[in-house]
């Protein structure tokens, strides 16, 4: 071969060598980013099952609604990552079943709150799954698979529930 | 917070992207948050320049989506970009149209932490967005927070980007319309108001010059201000000779004089063909008082609730424009209707509720350490390289 070739064939290996340092990089920042954006989600689902309890204060004792609701949010905060979809998910229908048995006086700020966390709830859930979605194209790109470029991190899951409590919040005032 | 705001189009040419980054602006600042702006500037002596404002250079003229877009991309630009971004140490990052090839993309390439952007076009098939998914995708990757402003913007990102983004709509300063009083030269006759540049023809004027012998018709002593920038002498050489005298060129429109351009009309009418992501002049001409007569396009549908808040006639149809234009014209206890109608919705935008729900996505987002700059590689810093011979070699870069 010419030197002519060598030099080029360098040049290319010099490419290569830059693209993938470069995509290494990117999927560094993008686990960094799913790992901040889990911790926001954490943190609302926490803030959320916070409000459901305190909202239990409030409720009438009797009700079958109240024990369902005290239930599903201690059941929430004792966290774990294991089935963490489906507790949040009993949480959001347990809200919805009790909350309009929310007396209309004294409420306004557990109902304010109730109403924060849930927004929190959705936006957080909304960029954790971006970020996941935006990983796991870069994941799933053939020299990133072929070199193992993400070393031994998991593959990031979307976090799937139903937080849609907010019609109630609505419909209770 | 500290919060930095980055608007891609040039600051001193009016504008919706503007408009927006103003209003959430000042918003902010009455909640007593810390903010700044960085946008390109042509004037960055001008006495009336916020002092908010961080000019990032001169924009060019550069065709885009159907009109004139100035940009701002280059070397100076950049380096600015940088400069702003190091001296503010924001909490977070809040990048407007981070796709349009301006400031909101060197930032979002320069920057790192809590980035949040709005997204604001509604193309349903953006040509730029397809061609450039591949390169934008490593910047777009950044992003921590994406909100867009309408259910179109969102579909465009979820279709060509991938992944979500929040909808959190468009606001209106609802306080600034209220009460505004009619320009001195209205008069008593039946007026019809449009506002918008005259020769973007996406804005509609066209179709409702062709409406208007039909309208003088129905309502013989009817007339027609047209607000806005372009060359309005072209405007009236387009009209019959005995038309020209029912139609009155105001220019471009200062951003205080508005709401009495809208005050000034018994009907406001909003003939654009397409290409709108977002009612927001309907919602100002609501919050002045002024029913609507606007196309059917999604946008608008959405803000008139579908013709509860205003009337809804065919896109590009200047005949149904016409009886539209007419009907209401004719029907004062319908007007008074709608104007009832389009206070109630516009009070649902108001800016108060839009930056409360701005600043939700804020604090969900913000991060234990402030926005940080991407610096070049440098002597003392060899930067990318440094960190690539650290991996080959197995070493966890420092």
């Amino acid at each position: 071969m010419s030197p002519g070739t060598y030099a080029v064939l360098a040049l290319v290996l010099v490419l290569l060598v830059v693209h993938v340092s470069w995509t290494a990089g990117r999927l560094d920042r993008l686990h960094a980013r799913v790992d901040a954006a889990w911790a926001a989600l954490d943190a609302a689902l926490v803030r959320r099952a916070a409000a459901a309890r305190a909202a239990v204060q409030h409720l009438p004792a009797r009700a079958p609604q109240t024990a369902a609701l005290e239930q599903a949010a201690a059941a929430a905060l004792q966290g774990g990552p294991v089935e963490r979809e489906g507790v949040e998910n009993d949480l959001s229908a347990a809200l919805r079943a009790a909350l309009p048995l929310l007396p209309e006086d004294g409420s306004a700020a557990v109902r304010a709150e109730l109403r924060t966390a849930a927004t929190r709830v959705a936006l957080a859930r909304s960029f954790h799954n971006s970020a996941v979605a935006d990983s796991r194209v870069l994941r799933g790109r053939r020299l990133v698979r072929l070199l193992h470029l993400a070393g031994h991190r998991v593959l990031p899951q979307h976090f799937d529930m139903d937080d849609d409590v907010d019609q109630a919040l609505r419909s209770a005032g | 917070m500290r919060i930095g705001l980055v608007c891609p189009y040039t600051w001193d040419v009016p504008g919706g992207v503007q408009a927006h980054v103003r209003d959430l602006a000042e918003n902010l600042l009455a909640l007593g948050h810390d903010v700044s702006v960085l946008t390109p500037v042509d004037e960055p002596h001008a006495p009336d320049l916020p002092p908010w404002v961080v000019p990032a250079g001169r924009a060019v003229p550069v065709p885009y989506n159907g009109s004139v877009a100035r940009l701002c991309f280059g070397p100076l630009s950049l380096a600015r970009t940088r400069r702003w971004l190091r001296d503010g140490r924001f909490d977070v990052l809040h990048l407007h149209e981070p796709t349009v090839p301006s400031v909101s993309m060197l930032a979002m390439w320069t920057a790192r932490g809590a980035i949040v952007a709005t997204f604001h076009t509604a193309m349903s098939r953006s040509r730029v967005l397809q061609v450039f998914a591949t390169v934008l995708q490593p910047g777009l990757e950044k992003l921590t927070g994406r909100i867009a402003v309408s259910a179109a913007a969102r579909r465009v990102i979820m279709e060509h980007l991938g992944g979500d983004a929040v909808l959190i709509p468009n606001g209106v300063q609802v306080s600034r319309f209220a009460g505004a009083r009619p320009l001195p030269l209205a008069g008593p006759q039946p007026t019809v108001v449009f506002l918008g540049r005259v020769d973007e023809p996406r804005k509609g004027l066209a179709v409702l010059l062709e409406a208007l012998p039909e309208l003088v018709r129905l309502v013989p002593d009817v007339r027609l201000l047209v607000a806005g920038p372009g060359d309005g002498e072209a405007v009236r050489a387009q009209l019959p000779r005995e038309l020209r005298a029912r139609v009155e060129l105001l220019g471009l429109v200062a951003e205080a004089d508005k709401a009495s351009v809208y005050a000034s009309a018994d009907v406001y009418c909003a003939p654009n063909t397409h290409g709108e992501s977002f009612g927001i002049v309907l919602l100002e001409a609501m919050a002045t008082g002024t029913p609507v007569v606007a196309s059917d396009l999604e946008a608008f549908r959405r803000v008139l609730e579908d013709g509860r808040a205003g009337v809804l006639v065919g896109v590009r149809d200047a005949a149904a424009l016409a009886a539209g234009l007419g009907a209401l014209l004719q029907d004062p206890a319908r007007r008074a209707a709608l104007v009832e109608q389009g206070r109630r919705v516009a009070d649902g935008y108001d800016w108060s509720t839009v930056t409360q729900a701005v600043v939700e996505v804020y604090e969900t987002v913000v991060a234990p350490t402030p926005v940080e700059v991407d610096e070049p590689a440098t002597e003392d810093d060899p930067g990318a390289l440094r960190r690539l011979l650290a991996q080959l070699t197995g070493r966890v870069p420092t």
